[in-house]
């Protein structure tokens, strides 16, 4: 497949025009279906279905029930059929489409020996050139997200981030949003235990969270934050766990991310970090924004 | 069962208590100095011991550190424990991840910040061995060489990361490369040196060295795959329905000994053990942060203390300080390790006087340099007077690692 790679550099993280869904026959494709037909009026995008595996008449019966049942038509939605390597073949397509957002259906949890080999879906989201959507329980009723946070990390990329959750939620008429740092200090127990007082102990410590809070303040200055109340908040420990928790403790619907900065291999999942930790235990709907910088 | 007689036990908790007070008060003074606390507790060993106590009132002396007798023993068994439980605490500040997600600048820096010292320090013992040894059997020359590359290879991580929050430097990206670098430096100085501790134990055949390493590799590999998985999978467990914070306490430490056990049952020493348990415990992300300073608090003022006192009683500094020798370890220390690590800096990307700083800034060796250079002592591999040479090396890169990366760092 040849790509116009020049219609996706610099091409802004949202609004998402184009949403594509990677469908496979499952139990859950429906909800995934009432998902991403929800998001695609909200946001007036065009919805693309892409499934990769042989094309059949019982398939393409079965998906014509469910996208009636689900209330989309052909008017809304365009279906590539594909063969080949899942993974290769959904991204090229999306790269040929200049797809926005790409939605798939993901298990909260894969066993071990999946997590290393890296499914389907966790693929793509270490693999991918567009926004992904990781939806952990789909639902036919595909209700709104009423709790988002997002990752208010110290990169480039996530102004755009921060700036594609005030989208989605101003979209969904969702009056705040989180934005959640993570403080991480290495050695810090090892420096303190050495020759630190408890005072001096607690005033470093202290120092070290208002600077990550002055550090954030300066990067939603920059974002589009005039229509929306943004909760700031610093939690300590390890990037990518830690706001994994803070998500999961907070029963939040949707967790707004950087796309990773490099390409990430079975390395990365041995020594687990940052968005690893995320794709290991997924602990809501996961949105991962790539800002093609 | 032999047990320490009355008078014996009396004696052993007077020296204990005097090494633990009498650091702690130097440490603190040494605090407004700005001078590290390790300075202070080698100072005291230094007063207390042969150096100055003992020329100035040698019964004394000897009533409170004896020679002889089951005392010493005694002691010996707390030494051990307590370089055992150093390098469990080392290693819990060593997280590989954050290797990994810095990137192509850590990989250069740490990569030459540790080859370059090493093959100066290996290079110079082995083209010129006279300067450091009397014994020039090919097999003493080949793991002295080995011993001396891994001293100058290794870094200091907690100096290092005193130096970069006193700076402000710490959450920036030149404190994290030099912290990522400095991790990188201590595994693989500590991987190396355990091998040195295995070879020099006697194991001299090509097929014992084969063994060694597939040892120490297969082990590191275990703690850091299975073993971790596992304490990741106990830990929160531990934390929530054991005592707190005795249950995480004792069961942490537990680890580090069997761990320390195991290696040194496989003629690696001891040290290994303890340090690779170290990382696959402070790695996991269940370790609440309150329980790793609780470990560190009690390692660091109880153990850390007694051995550093104890390289004092044990060395007369003055009797072994060869000018000559301190001055070629100091100008290799500083060539190896500021070249190489500056060098590595450039090369990943960083083009201004930063890359200097990183250099010095990972000069600083410590406390690590002397734990390893006492166990190298302990282990016959070098001679009392290379030893206070590196105890040197450690202060003054110790001490110069923070105003000279002042010089040269551009925020």
């Amino acid at each position: 497949m040849n790509f116009d790679l020049s219609k996706l550099k610099k091409r802004p993280a949202h609004p998402f025009e184009t949403i594509a869904v990677a469908i496979a026959f499952s139990p859950r494709l429906e909800a995934v279906l009432a998902e991403a037909k929800r998001l695609s009026f909200v946001l007036e995008a065009g919805l693309i279905l892409i499934h990769v595996g042989a094309k059949s008449q019982n398939k393409e019966e079965k998906l014509e029930k469910l996208l009636t049942k689900v209330g989309l038509d052909n008017n809304h939605v365009r279906v590539i059929w594909a063969e080949g390597n899942a993974v290769d073949t959904i991204l090229s397509y999306c790269k040929l489409n200049i797809v926005d957002l790409l939605i798939i259906g993901a298990l909260q949890k894969e066993n071990l020996l999946n997590f290393y080999l890296g499914t389907l879906a966790r693929s793509i989201s270490r693999k991918a050139k567009c926004s992904v959507l990781l939806l952990t329980k789909p639902s036919v009723d595909a209700a709104k997200p009423k709790k988002i946070i997002v990752n208010g990390v110290e990169n480039a990329k996530t102004i755009h981030t921060i700036n594609t959750a005030i989208y989605l939620a101003e979209n969904y008429m969702v009056d705040e949003i989180s934005v959640v740092k993570e403080v991480h200090t290495p050695a810090l127990a090892m420096t303190i235990a050495d020759d630190s007082t408890a005072p001096e102990a607690k005033v470093l410590k202290k120092s070290i969270s208002t600077e990550e809070e002055e550090k954030l303040q300066l990067v939603l200055k920059k974002c589009n934050t005039k229509k929306i109340k943004i909760n700031e908040k610093i939690v300590n420990g390890k990037p990518g766990y830690a706001i994994s928790k803070y998500a999961r403790d907070k029963k939040a619907d949707l967790l707004v991310m950087n796309s990773p900065d490099t390409q990430l291999n079975v390395f990365d999942r041995i020594f687990t970090h940052d968005i690893e930790y995320i794709l290991a235990d997924l602990p809501c709907n996961v949105l991962i924004v790539h800002s093609r910088l | 069962m032999s047990k320490l007689s009355h008078h014996d036990l009396i004696v052993l908790l007077l020296s204990i208590s005097t090494m633990l007070i009498l650091s702690r008060i130097v440490a603190e003074l040494g605090k407004r100095f700005k001078l590290p606390v390790v300075m202070g507790e080698l100072l005291v060993g230094i007063l207390l011991g042969p150096t100055i106590f003992g020329q100035l009132n040698p019964e004394m002396f000897n009533y409170l550190f004896p020679r002889d007798g089951s005392i010493p023993i005694a002691m010996d068994g707390i030494f051990s424990l307590s370089v055992i439980m150093l390098l469990f605490v080392a290693g819990m500040e060593v997280q590989l991840p954050l290797m990994l997600k810095q990137g192509k600048l850590a990989v250069y820096t740490s990569f030459m910040s540790m080859v370059i010292p090493f093959f100066t320090g290996f290079a110079t013992a082995w083209f010129f061995p006279e300067i450091f040894i009397d014994d020039l059997t090919e097999w003493n020359k080949f793991l002295f060489a080995l011993f001396f590359g891994t001293a100058l290879s290794i870094s200091a991580l907690p100096v290092i990361a005193r130096i970069l929050m006193d700076m402000n430097l710490f959450k920036t990206n030149v404190g994290m490369l030099i912290i990522a670098s400095a991790m990188f430096n201590d595994l693989i100085g500590w991987l190396i040196f355990s091998l040195v501790l295995s070879l020099s134990a006697g194991n001299t055949d090509k097929m014992a060295l084969g063994y060694t390493i597939v040892y120490i590799i297969g082990f590191g590999l275990f703690m850091l795959t299975i073993g971790k998985r596992i304490i990741d999978r106990t830990l929160p467990w531990m934390q929530t329905k054991l005592s707190w914070p005795g249950g995480v306490l004792s069961i942490s430490l537990g680890i580090c000994l069997l761990s320390a056990a195991f290696t040194e049952s496989i003629n690696i020493h001891a040290i290994l053990g303890a340090f690779i348990a170290g990382i696959a415990f402070g790695d996991s992300v269940h370790l609440n942060e309150k329980a790793r300073e609780i470990i560190h608090q009690f390692v660091t003022n109880f153990f850390a203390p007694l051995f550093f006192v104890s390289i004092g009683l044990k060395v007369n500094f003055i009797e072994n300080f060869e000018l000559d020798i301190v001055l070629i370890v100091l100008v290799l220390a500083y060539i190896g390790k500021v070249v190489g690590a500056s060098l590595g800096a450039y090369w990943g990307g960083m083009k201004n006087s930063n890359a200097l700083a990183v250099g010095f800034g990972l000069n600083a060796r410590g406390a690590m340099e002397i734990i390893l250079g006492t166990l190298a002592y302990n282990a016959g591999l070098i001679s009392l007077k290379i030893f206070v040479a590196l105890v040197i090396m450690a202060l003054v890169t110790s001490l110069t690692s923070g105003p000279l990366m002042r010089k040269f760092i551009k925020q």
